[in-house]
C-alpha cells in the first residue's frame, strides 16, 4: 500500500531489536502532521468493533475455514492478530467477561463499573487529530450496539475517555442511532423569530455559564472540568442542530429514513435480572443489519468518525431459536434452551462458552461463534462498499479494531483468563499490514499502542513507567 | 504558653536577646503585672484598657479554631519572621533590610521603610478566606507616629498599590481596611475607617471582621470602632497576593511602629471572642507547634500499596478461613509467624523471604494470575525496605476500590433530583415530563447516582431546555418573583437586584456579578423586543438558570491547595439537602449557611435533625433501599412460565410495594435500627401476594381490594420476616433459585465480603437438582471439592437458610422432584475462623441482624448512596468514625443519616492542585 507510512526502517535501522526504551519510541513515531494521510479529503477515522463471549483460542488456531470462515472474503483487507494478551486487565478477577471486555481496545483492567482503566484506541485518535473538537456538525463520537445484559456498563460500552468514563452514550435502537445522527432538535413552542431571538439569548447565557466553568477561573478539579466542557460541547452540538441543520433528512423526507421503531426487547426488559430472554435469530440479524446500515451510512455522510458498535454484551445471555445458514448451507439450528435442557440463565447459549473443552466439538458454540462472525463481516462489508477519495474503501482507510472477551482463554493459559484474545484490524491507510494471520505473542497494550503510535497519537495507554514494546511485524 | 527565651538558643544575636530579655523583662515585654493588672478580664473585656507595656494575660488563652496565620515574633534571630499558626506551609515573612528594624523577642520594631513579606503567594491563606467568605485580620501594634498615611500598611495581602485582597493600614490618625470583594474594587475601595483620631501612638489591639453574610466590623481593644454591610463576595480573591508588614509590596505604603502579635483567621471571629484575645494581650503567644512524630514512609507504603495487593491477591486462600499452608496473612500477628513452611517472609530481605520467591517464580497465586510486574516491585521493595506491618487487619473490602477516591467528580442532577429540585423551587410535579425526557441514569457499582457515571448526552440538553420550558409555562411567573421582588422596571438596578435575589434560591447560593450580568443581558434583549413584559424576561431568566451548570449540578470549589478543606457553607447546605432530601436547601437550612451557622457537628446535626422530620426524607430513604436493592429489577421479572405457570406478573410489582413499605414501617414509624429490617416480625402484603406467599387471608374487605396492601404481624410466621424473606429479593436467584446467586447477594450487599472469579478451566454450568439431590445437595457437593470450597463454602451456606422459597418467593417444603428443603446452615463472617450455625431461617435473620458486619455494612451503603461515590480505603477511617456515632445514636436510618452529614467524608473535600 502506498503508505502514509511510518517511517519505520529509518528509525529502526541499526538498532537491531524491536524493543525500545519509551522515549526513542516516541521520537521514532510521527505525530498527526507526519502521519497525515496522503490525500487530505480522506478523514482519519477510528472506530472499535466488538462482539460478545469472544472465540477461545483453539478455535482461533483454526484460522478462516473454521468459525472465522465470514471474514475469509475480506481478509485481504485484514490482519487477524492471534495470541494477543491482556495480562494486566484480569487481575482483578471481578468478573472475566466484564474485566475482558473493559480491556478490549484499552487494555486496561476497569477502574469501576461503568469505567475504563484508561482510554479506547479511537479517542485517543480522536484526541490527537482533534483535540479542540470535530467539525461542525459532527457527532463527536457514536456509540451503539445491540446487546441484552446489563448488569455492569463495561459489558457493552466500547469507547472510553482519556479518563475512563464512557465516552458517549449507548444508542441501542436503530431509531436511536438514527436520531443521535441525522436527528434535528427543535425549541418547543417557538412560532416565530421574535420568539427564536429570546431563545437563542437564554442560550447565549447558558453558554457563557459553561465557558466560565470550563476557564481558566474555574474553581473545579481536572474531571468536573472535562465534564462541563462535555456538556458545553453538547450543547453547542444542540445550538448547531438547532439553528444550521434545518434541512437534515426527516422521516419521509428524502435521503436516509427514520427507522420503524425495534422489535427486539430495550432498557431493563432486555435483562431481567440476568436470567436472560427469548430470541428469534431473525429479528436478531434484522436489527443488527438495520444498525450496522445506520453507523455505516453516519460513516458515509462524514457525521462520525470514531466511536464504537457492540454485538451483544459481554457475557450475553440469549435463548435463541432459529436456523441458522450460511452461503447456503445449513450450519445449525439454534434452540439454545432446548439443546441445554433447561430455562433462564441456565438455558442461554452463554452456557455452551462455559462447556468448551479442545478436545469436545463443541457444535453450538461453533455455530454461535460463526453467525456473530457473520454479522462483524456484514459490517466490515458495508464499510468496503463505501469508496473514499482516495479511490480506497472506508474500510481500508479507517482504523478499525475488532475484538471481544476473554474468548475463553483460560483454556489458552490455565492461570491467565484473558489470554489469546481475537484481534483484528484494518490497515488504517497502509499503516498496517492485512491479508494474514499473525502469531503476535505480546501483550495487548504493546499492540494497541503500536497502533496508536503509527496513527500519530503522542498518548500512550497503561502505566507511565512501563517500558513499551513496539509490535513491529504489524506495520508495513 | 511558651516561655520567648526558651525558643532558641542558636547565635549570638539570639544569645544577645535572650540576655536582653533576662535582663529587662518589664521594658517591652508582658509585664508580669500586666496580664491581670492591665489587661481586662475575661468577665468584663472592655472595663480597662490594657497596658502600654504588652498586656498578656496568664489564663487567657487566644482563640485558636480557624487560625491561619499568626506571627507572635517570639523568635528574634534573622531576618526571618516564623509564621507559628502551624496550618499548612508556614508563611513565613522576610526582613528586606535588618537595618531598619528591632527585633526583640515578642515584638518587631519598624523603624524604617522596608518590606517584610512572604516571598511566595499565600496560597492556603487566600484559599481558605475565599472558600469561607468571612475574615479575621488582628494586630497588636503601637505606631511611632501619630499619623501616617497611604494608608500606611500594617498588615496587607496584596501585589502592588491598586491590587490587593486585603489591607489594614493606618490613614492618618484612624484604622483603615480594604478589602477585595464582587462589591469592592481590585483596590478594596470603598475602604472600612475607623474613627478619626482613634489610632494613635498607644499600644492598641485592632481586629478588623468580616462575617458570611458581608457585615465587616473594626474593632480598637475590644470595642467596635466602625461597622458597615459589605456583602459582595470573595469569590475574586487573587492567589497570587503575598502576605506582608510594614509596606506595601512595591514599598509604597511604609508604615513605622511596633508589632507585638498579627493574626488571620478564615472566619469571623464573634465579639466575644475578640474580647478574649484582647483580654489574653499582646504578649500572648502560640503555643509550641505541635511536633508529631513523622509518619514513616513505609507505613504509608504498606498501608497505600502493599495491603491492597495482599487483600487483592493474597487473602482468597490465606486469611483466617481458609489458611491454606497454615499460612493468615489478614492478620499483623498471624502474618509475621508464617505458616506450616516457617515465616513467610524475613524484614529487609526480599531474596531470602519465601513469600518472594514464590511470587517471583509465579507460583503464586496459586492457579490464578500471576502478581503484574509492578505488584512485585511493590513487594520486594516493601520486603528489602523492612517489612513493615502496620495494620492489625486486613479487610478486602475496604480495598476493592482502590486506595483513595481517584478525582472529585462533581454529580449532575439525577433524574429523582430534577424533580425534587423543581418540586421544592417552584411548587410543580415535572415527573412525568422528566422521565419521558432525560434518558435513564445507568447503575453503575451498585447505584444509579454513581458521580463519575452521571453523563451528559445531546438527549440531556434537549431534555434540560424543553423541561424549563414546561417549568415556566406551568409556574404562576409573576407570583414566583414576587417572592423576591414585587416590583421591577427593565433598568440594570431593579432587574440585577431580582436576578440576584431569584438566583440565589435556584441556583442554591449567592451570585457573583459576571453571572448577574449574564443573566442581566436576558432581560435587555427583551427590553429590545416590541411587545416584551417583565413576566416573559423573568421566565427566560429562569429559563435560563435551569440549564445552567451551578442548576444541573452540585458545583463545588474543588480547586486549592491539594490539601483537605472545608467546604463552603453553601456547599455544605447542599451536600446536607441532596443527602437527606434529594433535594434543595429550605430556607432555614439556606439561612443557616448564610449566617456561617453549620461550622460543627452540633450545628449541623441539629440542622439535620429537623431535616429528618421532613416527608422529603423519608422519600429519600426510600430510594436509597429501592437502588440498593436494586428494586426496579422486578419491572422486568420474567420467570420462565412452565416453571411457574401460575405467576402474575402484578405480583412483581406487589412485591416492590412490599419491601418499600416494610422499610417505611421498620426505620421511620418505628425508628428502629436499620439491622432490624433483617428480622423485623411484620410486612405488607396485596392479597394477591399473601396468596403467592401462602399467608392467610383476613377479611373479605382485603380480597375485594386487590391493590391494598394489609399489615401482616408475622411473629408466628416462622418462614417469613425480614428482607430476605421477601420476594423483592428471593427472586434474584432466578428461576432455579440459585444458591450462589442468593448467597453472593447477601455476602455482597449485607457482609461486604469479597471473593473472586472461579479460577481457570472450571466448568461453571450450574447443575440442575433432580430426585434424590436438592440444590442444597449439590451445594455440598460443590464445597466438599477443595477446588471450589475456598470461595463457595464463604456464601453459599448463607443461602441454605433460604432454600425453601422457591425462584418467585413461594414458600415449599418439598422442592419439585419431591426432595425435603432444609433451612439449616452456617455463615462464616468475613474475618473469622469459624463459622456461626442457624437452624431455621428465622434463626439466620436473627444472626445477621445482631451481626456488627452486617450493621457495618448497612452505614456503608448509605454512605455511598449520599456520597455519589465507590468507597475506598481511605474513608475506611471516617467511615469508622461514622458507623461508631450512629451506632451509639441508636444505629437508625435516621442517626446514620446524621452521622454520615456531619463527618468529615461531608464537610470536608480533597483540593486538588489549582489550574
Amino acid at each position: 500500500m502506498p503508505a502514509p507510512r511510518l517511517a519505520r526502517r529509518t528509525f529502526l535501522k541499526g538498532l537491531g531489536g524491536v524493543t525500545v526504551g519509551l522515549p526513542l519510541l516516541e521520537e521514532m513515531l510521527p505525530g498527526p502532521t507526519l502521519a497525515a494521510p496522503a490525500s487530505a479529503a480522506v478523514p482519519v477515522r477510528a472506530f472499535n468493533v466488538f462482539f460478545g463471549l469472544g472465540i477461545p483460542a483453539p478455535l482461533q488456531a483454526e484460522g478462516l475455514s473454521g468459525v472465522l470462515e465470514p471474514l475469509q472474503p475480506l481478509s485481504d483487507k485484514l490482519l487477524l492478530m492471534r495470541n494477543v494478551d491482556h495480562i494486566r486487565a484480569d487481575a482483578n478477577g471481578i468478573n472475566a467477561h466484564f474485566d475482558g471486555a473493559t480491556a478490549a481496545f484499552t487494555a486496561e483492567a476497569p477502574n469501576g463499573e461503568a469505567k475504563a482503566g484508561g482510554p479506547s484506541i479511537d479517542q485517543v485518535v480522536r484526541q490527537a487529530w482533534h483535540p479542540d473538537g470535530l467539525p461542525t456538525g459532527m457527532v463527536p463520537t457514536l456509540v451503539s450496539g445491540t446487546f441484552f445484559r446489563r448488569s455492569r456498563v463495561g459489558r457493552f460500552v466500547h469507547s472510553y475517555n482519556a479518563n475512563g468514563t464512557v465516552a458517549a452514550a449507548m444508542q441501542e435502537r436503530p431509531r436511536d442511532v438514527f436520531d443521535r445522527v441525522f436527528g434535528v432538535v427543535a425549541f418547543d413552542g417557538v412560532k416565530n423569530a421574535r420568539q427564536l431571538r429570546i431563545k437563542r439569548s437564554v442560550l447565549d447565557s447558558v453558554l457563557s455559564e459553561y465557558r466560565y466553568f470550563t476557564g481558566a477561573r474555574s474553581p473545579l478539579g481536572i474531571a468536573s472540568r472535562a465534564r462541563i466542557t462535555d456538556h458545553l460541547e453538547r450543547i453547542r452540538e444542540f445550538e448547531q442542530r438547532a439553528f444550521t441543520l434545518k434541512d437534515t433528512p426527516r422521516e419521509g423526507a428524502p435521503g436516509p429514513t427514520r427507522p420503524r421503531p425495534s422489535k427486539l426487547q430495550h432498557g431493563g426488559a432486555a435483562d431481567p435480572g440476568g436470567q436472560g430472554i427469548d430470541i428469534q435469530l431473525d429479528d436478531l440479524v434484522a436489527e443488527w443489519r438495520l444498525m450496522a446500515d445506520l453507523y455505516a451510512l453516519s460513516i458515509e455522510m462524514d457525521r462520525v468518525r470514531f466511536g464504537s458498535i457492540t454485538f451483544l454484551a459481554a457475557g450475553e445471555r440469549l435463548r435463541v431459536k432459529g436456523a441458522y445458514e450460511y452461503a447456503g448451507r445449513s450450519i445449525y439450528s439454534f434452540d439454545d434452551a432446548r439443546d441445554l435442557n433447561a430455562s433462564g440463565d441456565m438455558g442461554c447459549s452463554h452456557e455452551w462458552w462455559h462447556k468448551f473443552s479442545p478436545g469436545k466439538q463443541n457444535e453450538q458454540l461453533r455455530a454461535h461463534a460463526h453467525m456473530k462472525m457473520r454479522e462483524v463481516a456484514y459490517l466490515l462489508h458495508k464499510l468496503d462498499q463505501i469508496q473514499d477519495a482516495n479511490g480506497r474503501s472506508v474500510l481500508e482507510n479507517s482504523l478499525l479494531t475488532v475484538s471481544t472477551e476473554s474468548g475463553d482463554g483460560r483454556h489458552n493459559d490455565s492461570k491467565r483468563e484473558l489470554s489469546g484474545v481475537f484481534h483484528a484490524i484494518t490497515s488504517a491507510q497502509g499503516r498496517f499490514k492485512t491479508g494474514q494471520i499473525m502469531d503476535i505473542g505480546q501483550e495487548g497494550l504493546d499492540v494497541y499502542n503500536t497502533m496508536l503510535a503509527a496513527m500519530g497519537c503522542q498518548r500512550r495507554l497503561g502505566p507511565v513507567d512501563r517500558e513499551p514494546t513496539l509490535v513491529d511485524q504489524i506495520l508495513w | 504558653m511558651n516561655a520567648p527565651g526558651t525558643l532558641l538558643l542558636r547565635g549570638s544575636t539570639l544569645a544577645a536577646c535572650l540576655l536582653w530579655w533576662c535582663a529587662a523583662p518589664s521594658q517591652a515585654a508582658p509585664s508580669q503585672a500586666a496580664p491581670s493588672q492591665a489587661a481586662p478580664s475575661q468577665a468584663a473585656p472592655s472595663q480597662a484598657a490594657p497596658s502600654q507595656a504588652a498586656p498578656s494575660a496568664a489564663g487567657v488563652a487566644r482563640v485558636s479554631r480557624d487560625l491561619v496565620v499568626l506571627y507572635d515574633f517570639g523568635d528574634c534571630s534573622g531576618d526571618i519572621v516564623r509564621d507559628r499558626a502551624g496550618v499548612g506551609t508556614p508563611i513565613d515573612l522576610k526582613i528586606e533590610d535588618l537595618g531598619m528594624v528591632q527585633r526583640r523577642p515578642g515584638t518587631l520594631e519598624v523603624r524604617g521603610s522596608t518590606l517584610i513579606s512572604s516571598l511566595h503567594p499565600a496560597r492556603h491563606l487566600t484559599q481558605k478566606i475565599k472558600r469561607s467568605n468571612a475574615v479575621t485580620i488582628e494586630a497588636w501594634v503601637q505606631p511611632s507616629r501619630e499619623k501616617q498615611s497611604g494608608p500606611a500598611r500594617i498588615v496587607t495581602l496584596s501585589k502592588d498599590s491598586t491590587n490587593r485582597n486585603f489591607t489594614l493600614g493606618q490613614d492618618g490618625n484612624k484604622v483603615d481596611v480594604r478589602l477585595r470583594s464582587l462589591e469592592t474594587s481590585s483596590n478594596g475601595l470603598p475602604s472600612l475607617a475607623a474613627q478619626a483620631g482613634s489610632f494613635n501612638t498607644q499600644l492598641t489591639h485592632l481586629i478588623y471582621t468580616r462575617d458570611r453574610e458581608g457585615q465587616a466590623r473594626i474593632w480598637l481593644n475590644g470595642k467596635i470602632s466602625a461597622s458597615r454591610k459589605m456583602t459582595g463576595r470573595l469569590s475574586n480573591w487573587h492567589r497570587a497576593m503575598r502576605l506582608a508588614l510594614g509596606n506595601e509590596i512595591n514599598k509604597s505604603r511604609p508604615w513605622l511602629g511596633t508589632y507585638h502579635l498579627v493574626a488571620v483567621y478564615h472566619r469571623a471571629l464573634s465579639e466575644k471572642e475578640v474580647q478574649q484575645n484582647y483580654a489574653a494581650g499582646a504578649g500572648a503567644t502560640a503555643p509550641p507547634l505541635a511536633v508529631g512524630k513523622a509518619q514513616d514512609p513505609r507505613e504509608t507504603y504498606f498501608e497505600l500499596e502493599v495491603a491492597p495487593i495482599f487483600a487483592n491477591q493474597c487473602l482468597e486462600c490465606h486469611d483466617t478461613f481458609s489458611r491454606k499452608g497454615g499460612l493468615d496473612l489478614s492478620k499483623k500477628m498471624t502474618a509475621s509467624t508464617g505458616g506450616d513452611t516457617g515465616r513467610a517472609f524475613i524484614p529487609g530481605n526480599a531474596k531470602d523471604s519465601l513469600l518472594w520467591q514464590l511470587i517471583e517464580q509465579d507460583v503464586m497465586p496459586h492457579k490464578r494470575s500471576p502478581l503484574s510486574q509492578r505488584d512485585k516491585r511493590v513487594i520486594e521493595k516493601w520486603l528489602n525496605d523492612g517489612g513493615v506491618w502496620t495494620l492489625q487487619r486486613l479487610d478486602p473490602a475496604v480495598y476493592v476500590h482502590g486506595g483513595r477516591p481517584d478525582v472529585n467528580w462533581l454529580r449532575r442532577l439525577t433524574t429523582f433530583e430534577y424533580i425534587e429540585t423543581v418540586r421544592s423551587l417552584f411548587g410543580i410535579d415535572v415527573t412525568k415530563e422528566a422521565r419521558a425526557l432525560l434518558p435513564q441514569e445507568v447503575r453503575a457499582d451498585g447505584f444509579s447516582n454513581t458521580a463519575y457515571n452521571l453523563n451528559v448526552e445531546l438527549k440531556h440538553i434537549e431534555a434540560y431546555q424543553r423541561l424549563a420550558g414546561i417549568i415556566v409555562q406551568r409556574v404562576d411567573i409573576d407570583a414566583f418573583r414576587s417572592r423576591f421582588k414585587k416590583r421591577v422596571t427593565f433598568t440594570d438596578k431593579e432587574m440585577g437586584d431580582l436576578i440576584k435575589k431569584m438566583g440565589q434560591t435556584i441556583l442554591r447560593g449567592p451570585l457573583e456579578n459576571r453571572e448577574v450580568i449574564a443573566y442581566r443581558g436576558i432581560a435587555t434583549t427583551l427590553a429590545a423586543t416590541e411587545d416584551s413584559s417583565i413576566r416573559e424576561a423573568t421566565s427566560a431568566i429562569i429559563e435560563a438558570m435551569l440549564q445552567s451548570p451551578r442548576f444541573l449540578y452540585r458545583i463545588e470549589r474543588q480547586q486549592g491547595d491539594e490539601s483537605v478543606q472545608p467546604v463552603d457553607d453553601f456547599e455544605l447546605a447542599a451536600r446536607m439537602s441532596y443527602m437527606i432530601w434529594g433535594g434543595p436547601p429550605d430556607a432555614k437550612l439556606f439561612q443557616a449557611a448564610s449566617r456561617g451557622e453549620l461550622y460543627d457537628e452540633v450545628s449541623i446535626l441539629r440542622e439535620a435533625d429537623r431535616m429528618l422530620q421532613d416527608g422529603r426524607a423519608v422519600i429519600q430513604a426510600e430510594r436509597f433501599f429501592v437502588d440498593w436493592l436494586h428494586l426496579s429489577r422486578l419491572d422486568y421479572l420474567q420467570p420462565s412460565p412452565e416453571k411457574f405457570p401460575h405467576w402474575n406478573p402484578r405480583l412483581a410489582d406487589d412485591m416492590q410495594r412490599e419491601t418499600i413499605a416494610f422499610v417505611r414501617e421498620v426505620i421511620w414509624r418505628q425508628n428502629r435500627p436499620l439491622s432490624d429490617l433483617l428480622n423485623a416480625q411484620v410486612t405488607f402484603v396485596t392479597p394477591r401476594l399473601a396468596a403467592h406467599y401462602g399467608l392467610p387471608l383476613r377479611s373479605s374487605d382485603e380480597v375485594q381490594n386487590a391493590e391494598k396492601l394489609a399489615r401482616y404481624d408475622l411473629s408466628n410466621v416462622q418462614s417469613r420476616g425480614g428482607l430476605l424473606t421477601q420476594g423483592s429479593l428471593l427472586t434474584v436467584g432466578g428461576d432455579e433459585a440459585s444458591m450462589v446467586t442468593r448467597g453472593l447477594l447477601v455476602m455482597h450487599e449485607l457482609l461486604r465480603g469479597v471473593v473472586k472469579d472461579p479460577p481457570p478451566c472450571v466448568d461453571t454450568t450450574p447443575v440442575p437438582s433432580k430426585p434424590g439431590l436438592s440444590q442444597r445437595g449439590i451445594a455440598e457437593i460443590r464445597i466438599a471439592n477443595k477446588t471450589c470450597a475456598g470461595c463457595h463454602a464463604r456464601f453459599e451456606p448463607l443461602a441454605y437458610g433460604l432454600e425453601k422459597f422457591d425462584g418467585v418467593g413461594g414458600y415449599h417444603e418439598k422442592d419439585e422432584h419431591g426432595n425435603a428443603l432444609r433451612e439449616d446452615g452456617q455463615i462464616l463472617f468475613p474475618g473469622d475462623a469459624k463459622t456461626t450455625v442457624y437452624h431455621s431461617t428465622h434463626q439466620l435473620m436473627d444472626v445477621l441482624a445482631r451481626s456488627e458486619r452486617v450493621q457495618e455494612s448497612m452505614t456503608w451503603k448509605l454512605t455511598q448512596f449520599a456520597l455519589g461515590r465507590p468507597l475506598t480505603a481511605a474513608d475506611a477511617g471516617a467511615l469508622q468514625e461514622i458507623h461508631a456515632k450512629a451506632q451509639r445514636r441508636g444505629g437508625t436510618y435516621k442517626a446514620t443519616i446524621g452521622a454520615i452529614v456531619s463527618s468529615e467524608l461531608v464537610t470536608l473535600i480533597m483540593t486538588g492542585e489549582e489550574q
